[in-house]
């Protein structure tokens, strides 16, 4: 089971667009990663609050489902693009050459198949509860402090979209390497076994200053 | 075809796309929508120009799930203990837990192996993953273990095993990601994890001094430090202590109400945790990579959630797990059979598989089957086979396939930990980290027996706090 890899960079434009959408993707990831942060001030605020002043944050669950979706869906593309979804790997990693690269192809155009179905699926969840009418523009509402629902709900497709963009840019590195027979192709995740990780991985939290 | 046949063969198609490396979380969600398409458009008896229309209403059902399953309270403990994992490294608490536990229990036979099993336990408390806590402690244990003529591969079967206990202890994400896919309570199992990791630990430490006694030259003894070293080693190390104590009372308060929720523990853990990173000197730009490592490893675990649930979806649909169940049922064999037979199946599959993935595939067939096993999910102990209420078998059960999986991180062939510490390693081969681990792969057999005959060790805390 293998979830990191590494992915390598020249100058074509694939790698080019490449770099451009990882600095959006690493932006969303970000953003999902501050709103960790976020919950976390939120609780000890609420905490406080409630046991010290007897103040609590009213609709503190509320927020807490609402912004979810944030730390769920935003990162997905990052993740997809350092190759970090896990998986089982020991069949791949025997695979060498155009056989590789073309498996590879085959699962991501499956994936993409899946994801444009789900962002078709995930946007009549979101217009289901979208009206410009309606109050806050909102059909449903959160139970205890009436949030709108829509802006959680239209996360999971826009996020969504950003994977599909990351998906046809692997089947297009995949595809060129099956094509051009390459042995280390650029802008997509080159697998790497159990070893090379785990040594990756120390020096990672080593560097992270393990005082 | 039946919906159960197509079932079957999505489940089986599912199996195929994972075994073939495809991601575990869009091969479950794949899975999900090619048996909701099939399902819909087999109620038109596959008319061709009902297709768009199975394949719309499949799309707008698997649609929903990320959503609507992510947007919950309890899921929000999977980041918040992520991230507290990430900023322990910074907190430098790896170091000074190492440091106070050497000092602490250092006299015993075979005391820095001891020392190390207890701060792997004090790290997996605030790590959470099991893989992370044998690299780390692969830099840090080993050469001390070495350096005072330890055996190497007793020295490295110690680090392997060692990372196995972060799994139960809490603050454990996959534990609160068992809770979210079988549907019970968090804090409970969060707690039912405490003692059986305390259990594994000492059962580890008593076979290193029992091996020591019997074969000094494993591992000596350090002797000299003062009692003001050792008072001196333990505030630094003691935020761990802390962050366990509040999760735990968080959840349940020996002395009257809990203080709130587990959502809200962890988030406290969390913040002691990044409040001893930046007193510890850490940077906006260390804060920003522990936070972008964060918002992956979450988004991976999500990603499989709902994934799986989407799979999980169409599987209501086919009604497989309840003809599955049904069918376990009908076995003329002891329930107790059947559910050591299930575990056995899980260390298989353990060894190929990594825990969550293996867990969230899984569960949703097997944990049914389990509960019907047991007589139902509602029923009272009283009535039950295996002597206890549908929710604390919930709890038993859930315990048992975490320590299951992370019994298999140390079982050849492919332990992945022991690959671990050989990879951090360069002079230890695998074949001498499965050589040194073997004792303690014993002793998990044995502990999981002993958590599979005696379930109250697991069940005494959440009874407890369920009063």
């Amino acid at each position: 089971m293998s979830g990191s890899a590494s992915v390598l960079k020249d100058n074509s434009l694939l790698s080019r667009i490449d770099q451009r959408l990882y600095k959006l993707e690493t932006g969303l990831a970000l953003l999902g990663g501050f709103t960790v942060l976020g919950l976390i001030l939120l609780a000890v605020v609420s905490v406080a609050g409630r046991n010290f002043f007897s103040q609590p944050i009213p609709g503190y669950i509320d927020w807490i489902e609402q912004f979810m979706p944030l730390i769920a869906f935003m990162g997905i593309a990052y993740t997809q693009r350092d190759g970090g979804h896990i998986r089982m790997d020991m069949l791949v990693n025997q695979l060498k050459g155009r056989v590789l690269w073309f498996v590879e192809a085959l699962t991501t155009v499956i994936i993409l198949l899946l994801v444009v179905l789900l962002i078709w699926g995930s946007w009549s969840h979101f217009e289901r509860s979208f009206d410009f009418s309606a109050p806050m523009w909102s059909r449903d509402s959160t139970i205890d402090i009436g949030l709108p629902l829509w802006p959680a709900k239209l996360l999971a497709p826009v996020a969504l979209t950003v994977l599909s963009f990351r998906l046809l840019l692997q089947i297009w590195g995949f595809s060129r390497a099956f094509l051009l027979n390459q042995t280390t192709p650029i802008a997509v995740p080159l697998t790497e076994d159990i070893e090379t990780q785990a040594r990756k991985e120390a020096d990672q939290l080593e560097e992270m200053g393990g005082k | 075809m039946t919906s159960i046949e197509i079932g079957i063969v999505v489940t089986g198609g599912l199996l195929l796309a994972v075994v073939l490396g495809m991601r575990v979380a869009f091969a479950s969600a794949v899975a999900g929508m090619i048996g909701l398409i099939w399902i819909f458009w087999a109620k038109k008896s596959f008319d061709p120009e009902d297709f768009s229309w199975a394949l719309g209403v499949a799309a707008k059902t698997a649609g929903q799930v990320p959503h609507s399953k992510i947007s919950s309270q309890a899921l929000s403990l999977i980041p918040t203990f992520i991230l507290i994992g990430y900023l322990a490294y910074y907190a430098g608490l790896t170091k000074s837990l190492f440091e106070a536990a050497k000092r602490w229990v250092g006299w015993m036979p075979g005391g820095m192996a001891v020392a190390t099993v207890f701060s792997t336990a004090g790290f997996s408390a605030v790590s959470g993953a099991s893989v992370a806590t044998s690299a780390v402690f692969s830099r840090i244990a080993i050469p001390e273990m070495l350096k005072l003529g330890y055996d190497k591969r007793f020295a490295a079967g110690v680090v392997a095993a060692g990372g196995t206990l972060a799994s139960l202890i809490p603050p454990s994400a996959i534990l609160v990601i068992y809770a979210i896919i079988v549907e019970q309570d968090v804090g409970q199992l969060l707690l039912a994890g405490f003692l059986p990791g305390a259990v594994s630990a000492l059962i580890y430490v008593a076979l290193i001094v029992g091996m020591a006694l019997i074969i000094p030259k494993l591992g000596p003894p350090i002797k000299g430090y003062s009692w003001k070293d050792k008072l001196k080693s333990l505030p630094p190390a003691l935020p761990i202590v802390a962050v366990v104590a509040v999760i735990i009372l968080f959840t349940y308060n020996p002395f009257g109400e809990s203080l709130g929720t587990p959502t809200e523990g962890g988030a406290i853990g969390a913040f002691i945790v990044l409040v001893m990173a930046i007193a510890n000197g850490m940077t906006f730009k260390q804060l920003t990579k522990a936070i972008l490592d964060t918002a992956k490893l979450s988004v991976m675990m999500f990603t499989i959630i709902w994934g799986v649930l989407i799979y999980v979806r169409f599987l209501g649909f086919a009604d497989l797990p309840s003809a599955f169940s049904d069918w376990i049922n009908s076995l003329d064999q002891s329930p107790f059979l059947t559910l050591a037979l299930i575990l056995l199946a899980y260390a298989v599959l353990g060894m190929f598989m990594d825990a969550i993935g293996m867990m969230l595939l899984t569960l949703p067939i097997v944990y049914p089957t389990v509960m019907a096993l047991n007589g139902g999910e509602a029923v009272s102990a009283a009535d039950s086979v295996f002597g206890m209420s549908g929710p604390m078998c919930a709890i038993w059960f859930g315990i048992l396939v975490v320590k299951m999986a992370e019994f298999c991180l140390i079982t050849p062939p492919i332990g992945l930990n022991c690959f671990v510490v050989a990879g951090v390693r360069d002079d230890l081969s695998v074949q001498d980290v499965f050589r040194g681990v073997t004792p303690f792969f014993i002793a998990d057999a044995f502990t999981i027996a002993v958590l599979f005959m005696f379930p109250s060790i697991v069940l005494w805390l959440p009874s407890l706090a369920a009063g």
